[in-house]
């Protein structure tokens, strides 16, 4: 009798124990873990945001009106909006009408055209570091955005603004629309709500922010008011600073997905069958950048070109990335419309050195600023600073190397203090404006102007290129453009880096956009 | 003893302010622009003026002081430039971690190291001895980045015993938070899963960390333990018979404790502000890699509050080690 009672709780303990795992079990695959150098996350607030790690998560959280279907980056597709129309105003201006689909915030209620309004208001009363996309690139101001009804919405643009421009914009993090009616009352001291929505989220994405603990991890959970959920219900996104923790931790299986792979870590991994290995495409451009001003070093044309013929891209590709980058030589890189991928100049050391030679530039002499920390493709700065500093030596230059924290070297940079000048490039949407102004014209006071380069022609084929709305159009405009900067302009483009990301085996439906974005929903996860 | 220690504190006031200052005109110097280092590297003119003056920056650097002072006496250590929330706010998430830490790692280093230390002052000469010597030579000698990273190797990806980087598994999830040291919350919440998962995360952090304060332990209790054992009282105690045991636990090594003792003060300090390479690696959201972060962001605000939590900490645990000599050694006595 006794013995009969014992068998029937051990019974029913293995029963017990069996679910609690078989719910662990389950738990697990509907949860995903990655593990990434999360330092650059600043905030969670849509309004705000202007980093990489920004945009994976608030892609998630927060819906825009319109948006890019994965990694296809050519064809914006309906978000929030379900359709929306272009109509020229009388005034020389343009409007965007949208009609917003019936959709919820994580918090029920509607999404309406008000809270498009206030989400972009909100946007340009802050005046975050990404707001400039708002009032310069697209010359809003609070007021421009107009709820005509609870489903229409009217985006009016002065003239000379391009619409196709404002659309793929609206793509990025600040056009993330998000719950008035919830955010509101959490304005405090003027902060717009911006300390709220780094602890919560008011969106109508697939995932609501569940937590995030400073420096250890970020969680997102499903919003149940999302109509077309995926198998993915948590998505946790852990800090891994080192790559080499990364790299332990999903060989473990403690993470699914790695976000910072070394060049020789990503290499190691390819021959393993339990994880896979994607080379995704980024719009970052690693380039040197040459003081090109009156009585700079670089101010003579033959100098900067002597320079472009000096160094070895093929070999940096080649030995320092591991084929994690591809060549490019000009300012609009592959994915983008109007891209120019020629190869204008290969490596030619005499031609280098007659050309120093010919603008009477022998043995020159310059300070070559270089940041610290790891520089595209996850290469450390110092590695590709020595490997650039001994191809100028070869061509007869001396490339002094002075190693600084970014935030000082940018400092001298953009004071127009830099002589030579290794630096990154990445548009803040996919759209070949966010380059060409940027890189081409004097007047944008960006990354021409801190280069002291004021070229008339590229000025105004950039600004053409920025209003024009034909597409053929535009590309020719941007062919002239990107050829004129390539061989004249104060740049030596040194490659264009992929971002390598490694998951388990098990992961399926992994697909990271040049842009960054990450659509969690798509993913499963294999027993 | 009242008195001291009331003149203790009031002296500290003064050594945090004094390190603060120092801090606030250090950061002065430095020749970038936090405003730019703030917006990016996209970040346009107009948006950097204007930040500036919203900040304040653009006032001079005594009147920014001003401005910072008035602030701090009223318990406000202003807004971080970086992560735009209080700094206060970023300490209370940070600093618990760090100390859970380097408590860990103290533990560890006094665990092994005393008893390591008194072995081999015992057994001088002997293969013990040697062999304790030859560790703690190594132990001091490692750098705290190539251990980690062996540790990590060995313990977690090649043998499995021992969970990689973080404070928790991924799938678990943290306790209420009370105080921020996970361990204590979660056996607040008698949550024991969360409590030996949250333990088993520590370990390799913590022997790593301590790795070398063990070391230095282990030497300096050796040393002192010679010191006392060659002198005449340990000679009497052993002549009027006492069992060795007894000599050595209760009459030499509560003498030698006292250098010991003096060392522990400095130690436990730097490993709370050491913790950088280690947090770094094991993932271990702490104040070491909040200031590193800080510091690289010209972060001016996050650094003073960071300087600050430092300074009082350092001070504190002198206070402590002053006030426990009292109780080791009767012959000191603060009126």
């Amino acid at each position: 009798m006794r013995l009969k009672r014992i068998a029937t709780l051990v019974v029913a303990l293995i029963f017990a124990l069996a679910a609690a795992f078989g719910a662990a079990q389950s738990a697990r695959q509907t949860t995903l873990v990655i593990g990434g150098d999360w330092g650059d996350l600043l905030t969670i607030d849509p309004g705000v945001s202007y980093e990489f790690s920004g945009t994976v998560v608030i892609d998630n959280i927060y819906e825009r009106l319109v948006k890019f279907e994965g990694a296809d980056l050519s064809k914006i597709v309906p978000g929030l909006a379900e359709s929306w129309e272009i109509t020229p105003r009388d005034d020389g201006g343009n409007s965007i009408t949208f009609h917003l689909r019936d959709a919820k915030f994580s918090t029920g209620r509607p999404v309406k055209a008000s809270d498009v309004v206030f989400s972009f208001d909100r946007a340009i009363q802050i005046a975050g570091p990404g707001s400039f996309l708002f009032t310069d690139t697209a010359g809003m101001q609070v007021g421009s955005t107009v709820a005509v009804d609870d489903k229409t919405v009217r985006l009016d643009l002065p003239e000379g603004k391009n619409p196709t421009i404002v659309l793929n914009l609206l793509t990025f993090n600040i056009g993330g629309v998000m719950d008035q009616a919830e955010v509101e009352p959490h304005f405090q001291d003027g902060d717009y709500g911006q300390t709220w929505l780094n602890d919560n989220s008011a969106g109508s994405g697939p995932y609501k922010l569940e937590r995030w603990d400073r420096s250890a991890q970020v969680v997102l959970v499903a919003n149940p008011e999302y109509p077309d959920p995926g198998p993915i219900t948590r998505v946790i996104m852990r800090y891994m600073q080192e790559s080499n923790a990364q790299r332990t931790a999903l060989e473990s299986g403690e993470i699914d997905i790695a976000w910072d792979y070394t060049p020789e870590a990503f290499q190691a991994a390819a021959g393993n069958p339990d994880l896979k290995t994607y080379k995704t495409d980024t719009f970052q451009m690693t380039y040197l950048g040459m003081n090109s001003g009156e009585g700079a070093p670089f101010a003579d044309n033959r100098v900067r070109d002597a320079v472009r013929y000096a160094v070895d891209q093929q070999g940096i590709i080649d030995s320092l990335l591991l084929g994690l980058g591809r060549r490019m030589q000009t300012i609009i890189p592959a994915g983008l419309m109007g891209a120019d991928t020629t190869i204008y100049y290969e490596r030619d050391v005499e031609k280098a050195k007659s050309l120093l030679a010919e603008a009477g530039a022998t043995g020159l002499t310059v300070e070559f600023l270089v940041p610290t920390g790891a520089c595209g493709g996850g290469i450390p700065c110092a590695d590709l600073a020595a490997k650039i500093q001994s191809d100028l030596a070869e061509a007869g230059i001396t490339a002094n190397i002075k190693q600084t924290v970014s935030s000082e070297l940018y400092t001298i940079y953009r004071a127009q203090a830099a002589q030579l000048v290794l630096a990154a490039w990445s548009p803040d949407y996919p759209d070949p404006d966010g380059n060409a102004t940027s890189l081409a014209s004097y007047a944008a006071k960006s990354i021409a102007w801190r280069n002291v380069w004021d070229n008339a022609e590229a000025s105004e084929l950039a600004g053409e290129a920025a209003t024009t709305i034909d597409v053929d159009a535009r590309k020719a405009l941007y062919a002239k453009l990107t050829k004129l900067v390539a061989t004249e302009g104060p740049y030596e483009m040194l490659y264009q880096p992929y971002k390598p990301v490694v998951t388990s085996a098990k992961v399926e439906g992994f697909e990271r956009s040049a842009q960054g974005d990450v659509e969690f929903e798509r993913i499963s996860k294999l027993p | 003893m009242l008195a001291f220690l009331l003149r203790r504190l009031g002296s500290l006031v003064f050594v945090v302010w004094g390190v603060g200052f120092a801090a606030f005109f250090i950061s002065q110097v430095v020749p970038a622009d936090p405003a730019a280092a703030a917006l990016g590297n996209n970040a346009r003119p107009a948006q950097v003026a204007a930040y500036r003056e919203k900040r304040g920056l653009d006032k001079p650097a005594w009147q920014q002081y001003l401005i910072y002072m008035k602030a701090l006496v009223t318990g406000d250590l202003g807004r971080s430039l970086r992560t735009q929330r209080p700094i206060l706010n970023d300490l209370r998430d940070f600093f618990p971690a760090t100390f859970e830490l380097t408590l860990a790692a103290m533990l560890f280093a006094l665990a092994l190291g005393i008893p390591a230390g008194i072995l081999a002052a015992v057994q001088q000469d002997r293969p013990l001895d040697l062999g304790v010597r030859a560790l703690a030579l190594v132990g001091g000698a490692t750098p705290v980045y190539w251990l980690a990273i062996l540790m990590l190797q060995l313990f977690h990806a090649k043998l499995g015993w021992l969970p990689g980087p973080g404070r928790l598994d991924a799938y678990l999830l943290a306790p209420h938070r009370v105080t921020g040291i996970l361990t204590l919350d979660a056996f607040l919440a008698q949550d024991w899963e969360v409590l030996v998962d949250a333990l088993r995360h520590l370990l390799l952090p913590a022997v790593v960390l301590g790795a070398f304060s063990m070391a230095l332990v282990a030497r300096m209790v050796r040393s002192a333990m010679l010191e006392t054992l060659s002198q005449d009282f340990v000679r009497t105690a052993t002549a009027k018979g006492l069992p060795g045991r007894k000599v050595v636990m209760k009459h030499a090594l509560r003498n030698a404790a006292l250098p010991v003792l003096t060392v522990l003060g400095s130690l436990l300090g730097s490993l709370l502000t050491g913790a950088v390479l280690t947090e770094t690696i094991f993932s271990w959201p702490g104040l070491g890699s909040y200031a590193t972060a800080s510091a690289t962001a010209l972060d001016f605000p996050a650094v003073m509050g960071v300087t600050l939590v430092a300074g009082l900490a350092y001070s504190l645990i002198n206070l402590l080690v002053d006030v426990l000599y009292v109780v080791l050694d009767p012959r000191v006595s603060y009126v």
